[in-house]
């Protein structure tokens, strides 16, 4: 199977005057169609800046990142923006949904970048919505809904455009541990039921142990990558 | 600039801080988070600190502008008069001898420090050395140079010293040789009661004191004589020259006219019955140059209002948004025991201080703004006058005014940060600590409830009086007060939403059809009638659209739904806006507040355009020319003038100076005026704005007139002393009429309004207004007598000749007459230029407020970047591509003003038309009322494109935002 994501050789260094500091160091990771890879380490490990640099939301200082067969960085800004519209989907910790806009607004908003007709593409997110169990919140904005609620939307926003790859970068961080596990539940269930591929970061070990894959992190390098058992996971 | 208002003022502004001085003392946290903030974010200090700098600019440019008028005109005292005090005036020689005689006294009089005897009458020049220059205009004078030389000498130098001219020579002083293009060593040809005498000039001094002086014109061109000639020239002719005494007061310019009141007392009483003219030229130019100042300094201060309001609203914004940031450090320091009084006092310490930090700038804004103002109303006055003797504007500054715009800007800015500190404040603990939007309460306190309701109750009782009797300010505001009192109670029952848009609209409806309604609301207008009119329009216009932005933008839905990137982008631009109401309305109200202004300023400029055509024809009805001619000569003159082929009828106008009551009891000290005496059935063309009752047709008027000498006729302008102009007065309406030399008083009532008495004016510019009274000819000469004398006339010329080429030919001709003619179109329409100029002039002083508006939209811009950062960072992670972010902000910042210059343009224009259908203001020029599309179109259009540019900076840091620093969660 060809892989998804191939990060080859990936190195970024953040610089703050003559202070330079290798959060990335020469690494390597494949994603393949249909994983759920969990990103584990402890803070400072390099997890959210990987996860930034393999969807190139951020620059890298060396290495490459293939996405889809396309190399990310050999793309002009503009190639990598479009590339990341019709290909990724982002899941963040803190919701990050545009405050004016209703839920059903910002869940539509991925499919009418690509060019979807109005119609469908509202058709589509009240689907979508109605999948993450908010048919009934479609009008609502942000402030309006919970913490759990926002996050349902967040996902919905990030599959509503059938990305190849979706990035979640510590989705379960701001809520509690029920709203956490249902979350988990969900990200599993459409990772199960429709082969969608994601890569979440977390620091919470029973969310990492949900995942199939679990790859640990340390000092800008990957310390483990373990494929954990169907049975382990159920367990 | 209003040195009764310093004292207050500045007790005002030292109490203001030595209350803050207070706080900064008392509480020390609030004083070091005040002095943290202001070194936090410095780009937003240099923001209040714009927006505090450009009110103080305001306010100090309208104030200099006042103060430059007011020391140009004051010039004209200095330069004109010099010492004289007091000018007594006879007829004849022999009258001017018992004058000089009975003033005798007055030379030992401690208040006085001169009193000079002098020999005048009017003659025409030509330089006769061959460029035929001529002037028809000219002051011969004989003056004991020596004399002249010790006159008033304690308050400085006469003007005219140095060797009397000897035989054949002649000295002329500078307006005379400017219009001559003579200089000393010219030969000079003088006319002089119908004879040519040849001199040679042997000086030409400067037009200061002495040789600057006249007999009531704003510039003389004077000539001296060498002894004698004046008298001897007379009796060849077998009349006498005029005599003039003139006296000095002890003192400068400015303290010798102190002493006007008593001095004039001793005079009049001295030549009581010798029917000399006793005048006080200086006090009246000084009068006349406080009261133009005073009108022009309000007047544009009265504009700059506007743009002062749309920086108090660029601090609120600044202070909302700066507040808005700090939300949820705010609510922390609240949770840990941080008293509310304790917070206000730190944004108010922090506001002060850039309220302070731009009191420098301000000024020194100010100043360029003043000198700009000046400078080009130093060219607008030179197209007021047709032979340039107009005001010659010099810029001068006053400490008085520096120090009033600085307290009057520090107290706005002060009041305005205290009230936004008061509001900020008020906050959720929780909600502020959490980021969670403010949610409306409908509940207001008992306390304000009862208070607000009672306050209603009562501004409305006070509203039905004011009302019934059309006060002007009482009008307007008091019915809009009490329905904003009510909104308390009114939102016990309904929601805010509904509240809101029905008491805007309600204001918005009354303030708009107040004219219409109680059409005498204008008849006494003030300048802040004006300025309640622009303010409640404006801002219950934004409320209303704020309150239904829904509403508004279903008609742009099409577009903003479109699916596509920039549709996105669109609908984005649209999104915030309409989220936050309170610093979109705040930017779009001093959008809707200046344009408002300016297009009502256009449109005004538009209606006097257009009626320019319809003023002529009023104007002149059917007189193409006014001639002025030397009385001495007028019958000859005139009676040749008749036998011109170019001329098919000459009106002669006996004139008078004359003293008259203000007819719409404005003032209790007796005007300036000029009686002019017309021939019976000698002019029945010109047309009335307004006839006394019963009188049915303008030819009904002018019967009446010549019929009876208790009747009189005035222009709208009668009295006017600047500022906007009412119906003080209404025909039946009486006053009296002073004959000056006599003191002869009669009563005269107001047989009509004349449309337009432009041809009344005298022609020579005067160094005051005078106002025209126009009555029969021997209505005139029967209060007047031997005064009233036929010196200028109204002449038809044939068809096809014009006017303004007939003039200087005329002028050539009757030089030794001295004629002046006068082509009345020109004439009115080199006024309605001057006076379109000078709107265009208050629409560049307004336009500052524009450039308030346009910053204010950069402020919100640059907060809306740093606040929306995460937002930025998700959609450019979902798929945006900068440009589009760059895009959205761009659009965003043209939503906003295109949403106020629309509103403000049509408000403009619904504004104006509402009070061109009523206003006195318009009486007079109402001949069709244009919409300027093609100057409104130019000033909305400039108005977007500076705006767009003022966000260009923020938008492209927008554009620049990395999704990943953007959307990163500390690990």
């Amino acid at each position: 199977m060809n892989a998804l994501l191939l990060a080859h050789q990936v190195r970024k260094v953040y610089r703050n005057g003559s202070v330079a500091v290798e959060a990335l160091r020469a690494l390597d990771l494949t994603v393949h169609p249909g994983e759920l890879v969990a990103v584990m380490g402890p803070s400072g490990s390099g997890k959210t800046t990987l996860l930034n640099c393999l969807s190139g939301l951020d620059d890298i200082d060396g290495g490459r990142v293939e996405v889809d067969g396309r190399d990310l960085f050999a793309m002009s800004d503009a190639e990598r923006t479009a590339h990341r519209a019709r290909s990724m989907g982002f899941v963040f910790q803190a919701f990050n949904l545009i405050p004016v806009f209703s839920a059903l607004e910002n869940v539509e908003l991925p499919l009418l970048l690509v060019g979807t007709r109005a119609d469908r593409a509202r058709a589509r997110a009240k689907e979508m919505l109605a999948r993450v169990g908010l048919a009934n919140r479609v009008g609502h904005r942000p402030a309006e809904l919970s913490g759990g609620e926002q996050q349902r939307v967040t996902i919905a926003r990030a599959l509503v455009a059938r990305p190849a790859i979706v990035w979640a970068d510590e989705p379960t961080g701001n809520l509690d541990s029920a709203m956490a596990g249902a979350v988990m539940d969900l990200l599993c269930e459409l990772n199960r039921d429709e082969g969608q591929t994601i890569v979440l970061v977390t620091h919470d070990a029973a969310i990492g142990q949900r995942a199939p894959r679990l790859v640990r992190m340390r000092d800008g390098e990957l310390a483990d990558d373990l494929r954990q058992h169907a049975a382990l996971l159920a367990g | 600039m209003y040195p009764n208002l310093l004292a207050p003022l500045l007790v005002l502004v030292a109490c203001l801080l030595a209350g803050l001085a207070f706080v900064a003392l008392r509480q020390p946290v609030s004083r070091r988070l005040a002095a943290r903030q202001l070194n936090r974010r410095r780009s937003e200090a240099a923001l209040a600190i714009t927006g505090a700098t450009l009110g103080t600019a305001i306010i100090v440019g309208a104030l200099v502008v006042g103060d430059t008028l007011n020391f140009s005109v004051r010039q004209e005292a200095y330069r004109a008069l010099g010492p004289i005090d007091e000018r007594i005036v006879s007829a004849s020689t022999a009258t001017g001898a018992e004058v000089a005689a009975r003033l005798a006294p007055l030379r030992s009089d401690p208040r006085v420090d001169g009193v000079l005897d002098a020999r005048v009458d009017q003659a025409a020049a030509l330089n006769a050395k061959g460029d035929s220059y001529a002037e028809p205009r000219v002051l011969a004078w004989d003056i004991d140079f020596a004399q002249a030389a010790a006159f008033g000498r304690a308050g400085g130098p006469s003007g005219l010293s140095g060797a009397r001219p000897g035989q054949g020579q002649v000295v002329i002083n500078q307006p005379l040789a400017q219009s001559l293009h003579a200089r000393a060593g010219d030969p000079l040809a003088l006319f002089l009661y119908g004879k040519t005498y040849q001199f040679l000039i042997t000086r030409v001094v400067p037009e200061r004191g002495l040789a600057g002086a006249g007999l009531g014109a704003g510039v003389n061109r004077n000539v001296f004589l060498p002894s004698d000639v004046l008298e001897t020239a007379a009796a060849a002719a077998d009349t006498q020259p005029r005599a003039a005494t003139f006296v000095s007061n002890r003192g400068g310019v400015e303290r010798g006219a102190a002493l006007t009141a008593p001095v004039t007392a001793q005079i009049r009483a001295a030549v009581a019955g010798t029917h000399a003219l006793v005048e006080t030229p200086k006090k009246s130019v000084l009068d006349a140059a406080r009261k133009t100042g005073d009108a022009l300094g309000a007047l544009f201060l009265m504009i700059g209002s506007f743009s002062i309001i749309a920086g108090a609203l660029l601090l609120v914004n600044i202070f909302v948004m700066l507040a808005e940031e700090r939300k949820s450090q705010l609510g922390m320091l609240r949770a840990i025991g941080m008293k509310r009084s304790r917070l206000v006092g730190s944004f108010s310490l922090e506001g002060s201080a850039y309220a302070l930090a731009a009191v420098v700038p301000g000024v020194l804004l100010g100043l360029g703004v003043g000198w700009a103002v000046a400078l080009i109303s130093a060219q607008i006055f030179r197209g007021w006058s047709a032979n340039g003797s107009g005001l010659a504007i010099r810029f001068a500054v006053t400490p008085t005014s520096i120090v009033n715009a600085v307290a009057l800007g520090l107290i706005i800015s002060f009041v305005t940060i205290l009230a936004t500190s008061v509001r900020i404040s008020r906050f959720n603990i929780i909600a502020a600590i959490r980021d969670l939007p403010r949610t409306a309460t409908r509940k207001a306190r008992r306390l304000t409830l009862v208070a607000a309701t009672t306050l209603a109750v009562v501004v409305a009782a006070a509203a039905v009086p004011a009302v019934a009797r059309s006060q002007p300010e009482s009008t307007l505001l008091l019915p809009a007060l009490a329905a904003a009192l009510a909104i308390p109670v009114l939102r016990q029952v309904l929601p805010a939403r509904s509240v809101f848009s029905a008491v805007a609209a309600a204001v918005l409806v009354w303030s708009l059809a107040a004219s219409v309604v109680r059409p005498r609301m204008f008849d006494n207008p003030s300048m802040a009638v004006f300025v309640i009119l622009g303010v409640l329009v404006a801002f219950s216009g934004v409320t209303l659209v704020s309150q239904n932005q829904a509403a508004v933008l279903r008609s742009v839905r099409r577009l903003v739904e479109r699916p596509s990137e920039n549709g996105l982008a669109v609908r984005l631009a649209v999104a915030y806006p309409l989220a936050k109401r309170f610093r979109t309305g705040a930017t779009l109200i001093m959008y809707t507040l200046i344009m408002l202004v300016l297009v009502l300023l256009v449109e005004i400029s538009g209606v006097i355009d257009s009626s320019v055509a319809t003023n002529v024809a009023q104007a002149t009805a059917g007189y193409s020319m006014r001639v002025d001619v030397n009385p001495q000569d007028a019958a000859p003159t005139l009676a040749d003038l008749r036998r011109s082929p170019d001329v098919t009828g000459v009106t002669p106008l006996a004139s008078a100076t004359a003293l008259a009551s203000d007819p719409g009891h404005r003032t209790t000290a007796q005007l300036a005026a000029i009686a002019v005496g017309v021939p019976g059935g000698g002019l029945t063309s010109m047309t009335f704005s307004s006839r006394a009752p019963r009188l049915d047709s303008d030819r009904a008027v002018w019967d009446l007139v010549a019929a009876d000498p208790r009747y009189v006729l005035v222009d709208q302008y009668f009295g006017a002393t600047g500022g906007p102009n009412g119906r003080f007065y209404r025909p039946g309406d009486t006053f009296t009429v002073t004959n000056p030399r006599t003191g002869v008083t009669e009563r005269k009532t107001i047989a009509g309004i004349l449309t337009s008495a432009i041809a009344f004016y005298p022609a020579s510019s005067s160094s005051g207004t005078v106002y025209p009274i126009v009555a029969s000819e021997q209505a005139v000469r029967t209060q007047f007598g031997s005064a009233a004398q036929v010196g200028a006339a109204l002449v038809r010329t044939r068809p096809g000749v014009d006017p303004q080429r007939l003039g200087p030919v005329l002028q050539a001709r009757y030089l030794s007459a001295s004629l002046v003619a006068t082509p009345i179109a020109a004439d009115v329409r080199r006024m309605f230029a001057a006076n379109t100029a000078f709107f265009r002039l208050m629409q560049g002083f307004l336009a500052l407020g524009l450039f308030v508006g346009i910053t204010g939209l950069g402020v919100v811009m640059v907060r809306a970047v740093r606040e929306r950062r995460r937002t930025i960072g998700v959609l450019r992670a979902l798929g945006f591509r900068a440009r589009t972010i760059e895009r959205s902000f761009l659009a965003e910042s043209a939503f906003i003003a295109v949403e106020g210059v629309l509103l403000g343009s049509v408000l403009g224009v619904l504004t104006t038309w509402l009070m061109y259908q009523k206003s006195a203001a318009f009486d007079g020029i109402r001949s069709g009322f244009p919409i300027e599309w093609l100057t409104i179109a130019a000033l909305a259009a400039a108005t977007l494109v500076a705006s767009v540019l003022a966000t260009l900076a923020p938008a492209r840091r927008a554009a620049k935002v990395l999704p990943a620093l953007a959307v990163r969660v500390a690990e």
